[in-house]
């Protein structure tokens, strides 16, 4: 059980250490794709904290944040589009790592929870998490300019 | 290695996340990337109340921190800023 908390701990840390780096230096496009990361590392971290302390409940966390990080993300995608720099800004392979590591976990509570209803929420949180992630990176690489059309 | 071990570790590590970033978002000087670190200090703040065992407070954190709160500060900031723009237009 230990092994779950261990786990989220090393997620969290490592994930939210290195989204806190991103996030406070570097030109403003960076920034937005560390924010971005912060979802889809917290996310899984959320996911193994509720499998840790044995209560299935603080999964809606984790569900949460999957829908509401890609929001936070394409609002700051959408109102920096006014800033004078306007570079294209693309990190596909920390998306695909950041897009593995929850595949990765959902997987692995799945195998541990079994069948039933809460492997289809986990499912559910599973694409939730990466669908975000992926729309969040396009609307970022396709430029700020992209993202004022839709 | 006692059970309660990890337990704190976790704890301390939220705790640090919290600490880091909170000060970071007040030491950036331009309002749109204290934004961006706001947003992250939010969802850092939801995970330490989740390991606090308060994950109700931890979900209105997570609703209001993530989207709610940046959603705000960058449509002030873009309105401040338009209006500075246009009223050098005028002048």
């Amino acid at each position: 059980m230990n092994g779950w908390i261990l786990a989220a701990g090393i997620v969290l840390g490592g994930g939210g250490a290195a989204a806190l780096w991103g996030v406070t230096t570097g030109p403003p496009a960076r920034r937005v794709i560390a924010q971005n990361l912060t979802t889809s590392a917290v996310c899984p971290a959320l996911l193994l904290f509720a499998q840790g302390y044995g209560r299935p409940a603080y999964v809606d966390l984790a569900l949460l944040l999957a829908l509401l990080g890609p929001v936070g993300t394409l609002v700051f995608a959408r109102l920096l589009s006014g800033e004078p720099e306007r570079e294209r800004t693309s990190a596909w392979g920390l998306t695909w790592a950041a897009a593995a590591l929850g595949a990765a976990v959902v997987v692995a509570l799945c195998v541990a929870g079994g069948p039933g209803r809460a492997m289809v929420k986990l499912l559910a949180i599973g694409v939730l998490l990466i669908g975000g992630n992926l729309i969040a990176s396009r609307a970022l690489a396709g430029g700020f300019q992209g993202v004022r059309g839709g | 290695m006692g059970g309660g071990d990890v337990y704190d570790a976790v704890i301390v590590v939220a705790l640090l996340l919290v600490a880091a970033s909170a000060t970071a978002a007040v030491v950036q000087r331009d309002p749109a990337r204290q934004a961006l670190v706001l947003s992250f200090s939010g969802v850092v703040l939801a995970t330490l109340f989740t390991v606090l065992q308060a994950p109700d407070v931890g979900l209105s954190q997570l609703a209001v921190g993530s989207a709610l709160t940046p959603l705000l500060i960058m449509l002030s900031v873009r309105k401040i800023r338009r209006r500075g723009r246009s009223k050098e237009d005028t002048r």
